[in-house]
């Protein structure tokens, strides 16, 4: 919009910022501009510097070497109250509202507007004026409605008016449709739409190249601390993209290697129904081959994965794995060597606070000390076997997994199952929240999984994904499956035709 | 799921608490030609004054995700400050600025201790507990306090305009605590402690000194309870308050706050307050031993959460 001709004025840049943690140079002299109702958008891979910039830009780090300028004056930013002044204002990834208050109280957390008494709070002036800030962005809802009860879009949207109160005029927003739903994702996307008609400024940083060329006027790039280039997205290509953010040419899409012919039945479900909303479910999968299971946000899949993997109770149907019936309990399926790789990986599927060796052998662990009685040089050894395999790029077993990228992470729950000698796997969205690079990671290890022998069922919202991953997939809508596309008949197109068809 | 839907519109509105608190009364009342009396029931308010005068700041501690196991044992302690003071003073004033200050000073220590060197609460408040109820058979030697001045007592007995002066004090600090919680911006920062205290920090409120607030309050009501119990027992003893901070977490769960999140309910924990009062004195006048009154507590919260569990999401 503002690529060529009119460009509005500069409102705050950002001049030669480097800033050095121990042993990393994470900002290495680099610039950043942000324009008055402009989406500027932040790419690159994990690590590449987005969240350290973002950091020192709203106050949280300090730069080592480089200036701010406001209005072309030049500032100083040593504290998020600095920030604010200029009016910068970052909507976390993590939610920094308050479940049990209501959306005003949210609003206005920090700022509250005196009562009549020192200490006492104005609740009728703070509702109205949530009331008012909530009313110019377009969200129709009761400023008393205590914000557990939202949704996540709808937390997002108080987020944003909670910036806004604080006459934000420069927004950054990280990854800000990690968990949305493609609704929720256009309200968002029109909100951003008014946001700019309004002059206000928004920095936005996603590893969703379709979004990015939905939205960017400019897109600045980053790799290892640096800055590789500001584009404009109409001059350039995902993939020329892709290739300047992991610094040499790939496919944005994942090289399928050949696969091996699909062997015998692995996992075979006939009329599942279950209470969590999915009805008359029948697939199969195969060892050696890779199925997805695609469909909207909401239209059962994960619900298919937890009923398999016994996570929830089933109401009709039956479950047989190489062979047998299954009973539905967690128990059943992972001694009889099935994996559930879950969605949410941080919650569900790692203890964040302890070790990177402690997490791989965690679920093998009845397998690996059948007697009961730990050994920790055997653990160890074992751990180190996992991380070896899956290239775990930890600076130890001892280290925390929560230290570890998105990438990494995702690979210690692989190496926990792999370690208990899993031979199905259910993946539920494994590359959400990783960057380009590691997906192709993420995807070549299926790869090794499946060749090895292994059967895959793999979930995603990215058809994309499915398309260039899966030897077959089903489509569910609604909770049920609506159609099966063999590999021949496996595009974007198709799958979206029978996940949004009436 | 299927009690969910059999549940009618109303009652599955109702708190597990309230539920909890009417079949309590109902039962005692069938059981007990002396349960609905209004002599009893007056009874049974007054009794629970001192009870609620720790399970408020309790509601409070619990919501920021803390827990304050101190609470009895620092109003034993106070309340020996209280009558040894006024003993050898005479002062009344005196004797209760000193049982308030000795109160402070352990939510003081509790405060700092978790906030700032960052101890647990649990391991910080036990702690405390110990040193209080130490300190306490330290000064009395184990002996009971006894020889204060009759004027102390009719603050327990006394009656202003017809109502027990207990019951006005306990109604005073329910105000009170319930202004400070739901309209002042300390009481927004305690949702916000247990609920998100990232979202405190990036606000730029001093997480710290709101933890110290909240540990300050919890000594400053123990000082107060440590003045109704003074005059009630008409003496101190250094077991007076032992086990009460059971009784107060027991109010604060019957009463649905939960011990994550902030998810916190004042008005639950009068209810869990009266709850455990009737189901005390309900237990008196059926000469049940106090062993089993203990016992009776204890189920009485997981009864209460399990109603409430049957309506939250599965």
């Amino acid at each position: 919009m503002n690529a060529e001709g009119v460009r509005s004025p500069t409102l705050f840049e950002l001049r030669g910022i480097s800033k050095e943690f121990p042993g990393v140079k994470a900002l290495d002299d680099v610039s950043f501009e942000i324009r008055a109702g402009e989406v500027h958008t932040l790419v690159g891979e994990n690590g590449a510097g987005k969240s350290t910039l973002m950091k020192v830009l709203c106050g949280a780090y300090r730069a080592d070497r480089g200036s701010f300028f406001h209005h072309g004056r030049q500032v100083a930013i040593a504290d998020p109250v600095d920030a604010r002044k200029f009016g910068i204002a970052v909507i976390f990834q993590e939610f920094t509202l308050v479940p049990y208050l209501d959306i005003a109280k949210n609003i206005f957390l920090g700022r509250e507007i005196r009562g009549p008494l020192p200490g006492l709070v104005d609740q009728r002036r703070i509702h109205a004026e949530a009331k008012r800030v909530l009313d110019a962005i377009g969200f129709d809802i009761n400023p008393y409605i205590q914000v557990h009860k939202l949704g996540v879009a709808q937390q997002q949207m108080v987020e944003i008016a909670k910036a806004l109160s604080q006459d934000a005029r420069i927004l950054v927003m990280d990854e800000p449709t990690a968990a949305l739903s493609d609704r929720e994702t256009e309200l968002l996307f029109t909100m951003i739409g008014r946001l700019k008609t309004n002059g206000v400024a928004i920095v936005y940083i996603s590893h969703r190249l379709a979004e990015v060329f939905a939205l960017a006027d400019r897109i600045t790039v980053l790799r290892d601390g640096r800055k590789v280039a500001t584009v404009l997205p109409a001059e350039t290509t995902p993939d020329q993209l892709v290739a300047l953010m992991v610094g040499r040419s790939v496919d944005t899409t994942y090289a399928r290697p050949p696969r091996p012919h699909a062997g015998k039945v692995v996992l075979e479900v006939k009329g599942l129904g279950a209470p969590s909303g999915i009805a008359n479910i029948n697939l199969t999968v195969r060892a050696g081959e890779i199925v997805g299971l695609s469909g909207l946000v909401g239209s059962g899949r994960t619900e298919v994965a937890r009923a398999i993997f016994g996570a929830d109770r089933i109401s009709s149907g039956e479950i047989r794995l190489f062979g047998e019936r299954i009973t539905g309990s967690t128990q059943d399926s992972t001694s009889r060597g099935m994996a559930l790789i879950p969605e949410n990986r941080k919650t569900q599927g790692l203890a964040l606070a302890r070790s990177v060796g402690d997490n791989v052998i965690l679920a093998g662990l009845r397998k690996l000390f059948p007697s009961g009685i730990f050994a920790p040089g055997k653990a160890i050894q074992a751990a180190r076997a996992i991380i070896a395999k899956l290239r775990i790029a930890t600076p130890s077993v001892h280290r925390a997994v929560g230290t570890l990228s998105g990438g990494n992470q995702q690979k210690v729950v692989i190496g926990k199952w792999l370690n208990a000698r899993a031979r199905f796997f259910i993946f539920d969205e494994p590359t959400r929240g990783i960057d380009v690079g590691a997906k192709a990671e993420i995807f070549r290890l299926l790869d090794r999984l499946v060749h090895d022998g292994a059967a895959v069922l793999m979930i995603s919202s990215e058809q994309i994904e499915i398309v260039h991953v899966c030897d077959r997939a089903y489509v569910m809508r609604s909770g049920r499956i609506v159609g099966e596309l063999a590999r021949d008949e496996l595009t974007e197109a198709n799958i979206v035709g029978l996940a949004v068809h009436r | 799921m299927s009690v969910r839907t059999a549940m009618p519109n109303l009652l599955a509105r109702v708190p597990g608490v309230a539920i909890a608190l009417i079949v309590l009364c109902t039962v005692f009342g069938l059981v007990s030609a002396r349960f609905a009396t209004p002599t009893n029931i007056a009874n049974i308010l007054v009794q629970s004054t001192i009870l609620l005068l720790l399970a408020l700041p309790m509601t409070l501690i619990i919501m920021t995700e803390g827990l304050d196991l101190s609470i009895g044992a620092v109003l034993t302690f106070a309340s020996i400050i209280l009558a040894v003071i006024v003993i050898a003073t005479g002062s009344f004033a005196l004797a209760l600025s000193a049982a308030l200050a000795a109160g402070l000073c352990f939510g003081l220590a509790n405060g700092v201790l978790i906030s700032v060197l960052g101890i647990p609460p649990f391991i910080t408040t036990l702690g405390t507990l110990g040193i209080a109820q130490g300190l306490s058979l330290l000064v009395t030697d184990g002996q009971s306090v006894v020889g204060i001045p009759r004027s102390i007592e009719s603050i327990y007995s006394g009656r202003l305009a017809g109502i027990p002066l207990p019951i006005l004090i306990a109604a005073l600090a329910y105000a009170v605590t319930h202004i400070l919680l739901y309209h002042t911006r300390f009481g927004t920062y305690i949702f916000a402690l247990g609920g998100n205290r990232e979202a405190l920090k990036i606000a730029g409120i001093s997480v710290r000194g709101m933890l110290i607030g909240v540990y300050l309050f919890g000594g400053l009501m123990a000082g107060f309870a440590a003045l109704l119990m003074t005059a009630r027992l008409n003496s101190a003893h250094p077991t007076a308050g032992v086990g009460m901070e059971f009784d107060a977490i027991a109010a604060v769960a019957v009463g649905g706050t939960s011990f994550e999140r902030g998810n916190g309910w004042l008005f639950g924990t009068l209810l869990g307050v009266l709850a455990v009062g009737v189901l005390r004195n309900g237990l008196n006048l059926l000469a049940v031993p106090s062993s089993a009154q203990v016992a009776s507590i204890g189920a009485l919260v997981i009864v209460a959460l399990f109603i409430d569990g049957l309506r939250s999401e599965p």
